[in-house]
């Protein structure tokens, strides 16, 4: 047997790999303890002991504390810094002084929920007192339901579940409501976007049905490392929130290592595709034995991975083992990983961003970032994972050759000292606020003047009137229907006019996968559409838009399909207005019609995105009602540099708008769209619009509005870097007349 | 950049509205009068309460409509006239304590029929009940109350005037009223249960449970309706569906008008008559008062050994077995499992040979029932084998294609004669 080099030696070796662009070291943080409360109960205290906890972490306590004098609370909480602990004292000492008190927790997924619920019991099992905490979701028994629900002291469960069962029958629930006096939300930055902003609706038709029942419940939300967690929480709860973001937890000397895969083709400007060079880097540490966790983006990345990484164990005595995690898979096999990756018989594990979130599965010496995730909130999340004992722990990100992960790589300073991104959210969103109008007058009807969220809703209630959905006696609004609107809403999902992707391989066994909404069936589920389905490749056999289905088929091609779309873009209103740099940009904010007609659609394939094929699609146009910011040119400049060379410099533009954005707001590319006009409808002039992908908006392109100006300067730094002469996919993309398309576009960023 | 609601409400106006139709298709294809929408009338209510019959209770500043009628007791309702009931539970005092559907112990007078009419079938807080149907026996005859509630803002009136009229809920009688209208009741009630009396407690006979277990197999399906039609022989002129009430009376609330809501009255009406007919009916087949055909009295027979009646359940099953029918076998089975089980191994082990013998091909459960007695009662292990083969035989027979169930039952019988022979040969030895 060959002996296992250590850590040091390996960090050695890769000081001297010339593709490592840039080492960042953090150094060792020793632990802040605090003393236990003196108000917390002995047997807490002791049981805490027990369980090895000596001492309460500072954050700990001002948790307790703060929680203790009445404040709602969000705290920020890196990866194991123990922030379970922040709710469960606080809980467990009210409970334990007072019984009939309530909490519910909330968690964005059923495992989480039974995770915690797995902690709570072996801590209420050590303490000794028989408090009841149970999940409460769809793989709830219904046996034991109705005792949960008049008698459970600590109930778990999801947004979802609270909004399709608790909620529409809360008088069940009474015990409950009457005496709620926690609610605990876990993983506060998942709930953003489309998402966050039903789940905000959901938590006002909480508070509603709370204050018909007389309580009050204090929140408690945890989250990672975001921009604005207050302001977050704030809007998500319409809470005044107290904010604890200091972190007492230890932590070992990290070295972040940023790795650039070398250029293979000079004249296109690709590099090599990282995932090999992931599977390089992870083979040296997992062959001398040093756990290590590997983050990639889809399902079908991390499959992929590990099959290239269980390679290595070809020919070796002592076998490596090395598995995938992600979700889809049974909670039993779960478990077992997460076990394994504890006790360190797991050597290597392949993760989707399932292990950013709370599961607990210890701490390993290395972690492997496959590409810039996306945000920096999921940087600090997945690096949080590596750190474990003494020994030092080491991040290597990989980047991709995309502009982003380029700009990243680039610009190490700025990646590090560069904040994290602001969560956003649109509570008001006109399309999800009625469905939830809709929901919350379904559990009590609406006074008159009474306000949702702070907002005024008896316009929207007259107008439910008139839709025959809610009916107007003596100043109140009742739900006057046969329907069950919870039904149609998922909070997951987009607009409610969604279509079913049905899943044919096995034609005995139809199975829907999926939905989505009409305006992204028609532009990635029309016939003959490669669809992607979480890393599943399946072929569109047929687009049913009477029955609103997608029948799919699953294949194994080597190509993508991108649909071109004729997109016409109204402004409806303009809500802002402005011009900067001397009037010689303009840039709005508003809401804008957009109406799409899918042309044709182009199979690309996958290493090389060469274009080897073509075909048409035939579909009507569909129109959607959004929010967007655009930014508008003087029309001067199409004669400055020719109507080809400026367009392709639009179009440059708005690839890299499209991949600058996330710098600023947490949003997945599916959310927004990037649509260059060399003539808009409204103002006649050269313009690029953002919009957000969802009707009404979702407050992505209002930020965007608002960080025009450094948006348009990182969006300069990502041309200007970049070493290409005629665009690459790390900066413009390919366009027409690509060589002048750039200069174009450069002299148009510095004139600014 | 606060844009106001009102704006966005204007600009968005018609994709909300897409929105709504589209959730309004996926809900029902029912058609809903377009009319247009008018704020409601108390005029118009009390001139609809007057050609309907109702008077006005007031309560606080609310009110509710309720209609009271006495039906002499010659009514006839179907094939039975409303003094049968008393009769029918006089019947239940002496005998059948046990059973689900008695009224031992009770008066005629104690029996509430009950029956309501709701916004929509779910279960959640936003459907209401907007009628409620009450019938039972008074000295002036059958009372039956309905009460109506003229809108959702009338609630408390409404629960307060059902709840002081009804006192106990002790004995309804409900066509599924146990998994629908009682959580109804619970539900609403929390939104008024600090205005009006508390609700006592709940005991009741629910008539569907007992038609599924008589009818199931003869119904399309086990409906109120179908029941009426087709077991009790009756029929409704102009009967208003249920499934339109939600409608019409959203309608209502629109325009309070007599005429949109007479019909489910009417048909609320209907069904509580029916339920007074339909419980005189399935006691009297109960109870043997009137004939029952085999199937009826075969399940009927399993349901009293269900509940413990097992006397009555025997002599059933003794009159099957004497007859002719299709259930003449199951019944012999059943008594000879009744026997064994109460130590008459003799009659028992008679009756499965006697199955065995009238049937060519049987089923081999009995062939194996017989095997046991002969081997742990009767230690005639010789019968015991025969029947154990019989019983393979049987199975081999009955079944070409082969499970894997099958053959585990295949394999335990084998064992089973591989003891018996042991059996066997330790004697002989």
């Amino acid at each position: 047997m060959i002996g296992h080099e250590t850590i040091d030696v390996l960090l050695s070796k890769l000081r001297e790999n010339p593709n490592i662009v840039h080492w960042h070291t953090i150094p060792k943080k020793e632990a802040h303890y605090a003393p236990f409360p003196e108000s917390l109960d002995h047997r807490v205290r002791e049981a805490l002991v027990r369980r090895g906890v000596k001492s309460l972490y500072a954050h700990q306590a001002e948790a307790y504390q703060s929680v203790m004098d009445g404040k709602d609370v969000v705290l920020v909480t890196p990866t194991a810094s123990g922030k379970t602990l922040c709710y469960n004292l606080p809980v467990l000492k009210t409970i334990i002084t007072k019984p009939e008190s309530r909490a519910l927790y909330f968690f964005p997924t059923k495992a989480l929920a039974q995770d915690q619920k797995n902690e709570m019991a072996e801590l209420i099992n050590e303490i000794g007192i028989p408090i009841k905490s149970h999940t409460y979701d769809g793989d709830t028994a219904g046996s034991i339901r109705q005792k949960i629900r008049q008698a459970g002291q600590i109930v778990m469960t999801n947004p979802d579940m609270l909004h399709s069962s608790i909620l529409p029958h809360h008088t069940k629930w009474v015990s409950l409501f009457e005496n709620l006096q926690f609610v605990v939300i876990d993983e506060l930055h998942t709930y953003r976007g489309v998402f966050g902003s039903h789940v905000a609706n959901v938590i006002r038709r909480l508070e509603r049905i709370c204050r018909y029942y007389g309580s009050h419940p204090q929140f408690i939300c945890t989250s990672a490392t975001i921009a604005n967690p207050r302001e977050h929480a704030e809007a998500l709860t319409g809470r005044r929130m107290f904010l604890i973001d200091s972190n007492g937890a230890p932590s070992v000397r990290k070295h972040f290592l940023i790795y650039n895969p070398p250029v293979t083709n000079k004249q296109l400007n690709v590099r090599e595709d990282e995932g090999l060079a992931v599977t390089r880097l992870a083979t040296e540490f997992l062959k001398n034995k040093i756990q290590t966790i590997v983050f990639a983006k889809s399902r079908l990345k991390v499959e992929l991975l590990v099959s290239h990484l269980q390679k290595l164990n070809s020919g070796r005595q002592d076998r490596a083992t090395i598995c995938a995690y992600r979700g889809g898979y049974l909670p039993l096999e779960r478990r077992r990983i997460e076990k394994g990756l504890r006790n360190g018989e797991i050597m290597g594990v392949v993760s989707t961003n399932a292990l950013e979130l709370g599961v607990d599965i210890g701490q390993l010496q290395v972690c492997i970032l496959t590409g810039y995730p996306g945000n920096m909130a999921s940087v600090w999340q997945q690096a949080g994972r590596a750190g474990r004992r003494q020994e030092d722990a080491v991040i290597i990100m990989v980047a991709s050759s995309n502009p982003l992960d380029q700009y990243m790589a680039g610009h190490a300073d700025y990646f590090f000292s560069r904040k994290p991104e602001d969560v956003r959210i649109n509570p008001d969103n006109i399309m999800i606020m009625m469905e939830h109008i809709k929901c919350s007058a379904y559990e009590l009807p609406f006074k008159m003047g009474e306000r949702f969220g702070g907002q005024e809703v008896d316009e929207l209630c007259e107008y439910l009137t008139e839709e025959d959905v809610l009916h107007y006696q003596r100043e109140k609004w009742y739900w006057m229907s046969d329907g069950f609107p919870a039904n149609n809403i998922s909070l997951r999902s987009a607009a409610q006019d969604s279509f079913a992707i049905v899943d044919v391989t096995d034609r005995g066994h139809a199975e829907v996968i999926g939905e989505m909404d009409r305006f992204g069936a028609m532009t990635m589920l029309y016939e003959d559409a490669i669809y992607i389905h979480q890393g599943t490749q399946y072929h569109v056999d047929d687009l049913d838009l009477e029955e609103r289905k997608a029948y799919v088929r699953k294949v194994n091609v080597n190509y993508y399909t991108d649909s071109d779309l004729a997109v016409q873009l109204d402004v409806l209103a303009e809500d802002e207005y402005n011009s900067f740099d001397n009037e010689k940009l303009e840039k709005g904010y508003g809401d804008v019609s957009v109406r799409a007609l899918p042309t044709v659609f182009k199979k690309i394939r996958f290493e090389t995105y060469e274009n080897i094929g073509w075909g048409k699609i035939h579909l009507p146009e569909m129109e959607m009602h959004t929010t967007a910011a655009w930014i508008s040119f003087s029309p001067g400049l199409l004669d400055t540099f020719g109507k080809e060379v400026f367009q392709g410099a639009l179009v440059g533009l708005s690839h890299l708008l499209r991949h600058a954005a996330p710098l600023f707001v947490m949003c997945d590319q599916a959310d927004l769209s990037v649509v260059p006009k060399i003539k808009a409808p409204h103002n006649e002039k050269p313009t690029v619009f953002m919009y957000d992908k969802y009707p009404g908006g979702i407050g992505l392109s209002e930020k965007l509005y608002q960080v025009m100006p450094v948006l348009l300067e990182k969006v300069q730094e990502m041309v200007e870097n970049c070493s290409c002469e005629s665009g690459c996919p790390s900066c413009i993309g390919f366009v027409n007349e690509g060589r002048m398309a750039k200069l174009a576009l450069l002299r148009l960023l510095k004139d600014r | 950049m606060n844009v106001s609601l009102t704006k966005k409400l204007q600009l968005y106006k018609k994709q909300l509205h897409d929105m709504n139709m589209a959730a309004k298709q996926t809900q029902s294809k029912q058609a809903v009068f377009p009319e247009q929408i008018e704020f409601e009338n108390d005029r118009e209510i009390h001139r609809a309460a007057e050609q309907l019959g109702a008077s006005i209770n007031y309560f606080e500043n609310q009110y509710v409509l309720v209609h009271t009628e006495y039906l002499p007791l010659d009514t006839k309702i179907g094939q039975y006239a409303l003094s049968d009931l008393t009769s029918l539970v006089q019947c239940w005092q002496s005998g059948y304590a046990q059973h689900p559907l008695s009224a031992c112990g009770l008066s005629p007078e104690d029996l509430l029929f009950f029956d309501t009419e709701t916004t929509g079938l779910g279960s959640g807080t936003g459907q209401m009940i907007f009628l409620i149907g009450l019938a039972r026996l008074t000295a002036r005859g059958i009372e039956l109350k309905q009460y109506f509630l003229p809108g959702p803002g009338h609630e408390a009136a409404f629960y307060d005037a059902f709840l002081r009229d009804c006192h106990s809920l002790k004995n309804l009688v409900t066509f599924n009223g146990k998994a629908f209208d009682w959580p109804r009741v619970k539900t609403r009630h929390q939104f008024v249960r600090d205005q009006v009396p508390k609700l006592p407690a709940f005991g009741h006979f629910d008539l569907l449970h007992a038609s599924r277990r008589l009818w199931k197999n003869r119904l399309e399906s086990v409906r109120l309706q179908t029941v009426e039609k087709d077991i009790l022989s009756m029929g409704r002129s102009e009967d208003v569906p249920g499934k339109m009430a939600p409608f019409l009376y959203f309608q209502f609330l629109k325009h309070p008008d007599a005429k949109l809501v007479k019909g489910i009255i009417e048909h609320n009406r209907e069904d509580v008559l029916t339920l007074i007919s339909l419980y005189i009916h399935l006691s009297n087949k109960v109870m043997g008062r009137i004939e029952c055909d085999a199937e009826e009295s075969y399940e009927i027979a399993r349901w009293d050994q269900q509940v413990g009646d097992l006397e009555h359940a025997k002599q059933l099953w003794k009159m099957l077995s004497a007859g002719n029918s299709s259930f003449k076998n199951q019944a012999m089975l059943r008594l000879a499992e009744l026997y064994k089980r109460a130590g008459d191994y003799h009659s028992s082990l008679n009756l499965f040979e006697l199955v065995i013998k009238e049937n060519d091909v049987t089923d081999e459960s009995a062939c194996i029932e017989a095997a046991k007695l002969l081997e742990h009662q009767f230690k005639d292990y010789e019968r015991a084998i025969y029947y154990t083969k019989r019983a393979i035989e049987c199975l081999h027979h009955s079944n070409q294609v082969t499970k894997s169930t099958d053959n585990e039952i295949d394999l335990k019988y084998l064992k089973r004669m591989d003891r018996l022979d042991q059996k066997r040969l330790a004697e002989l030895s």
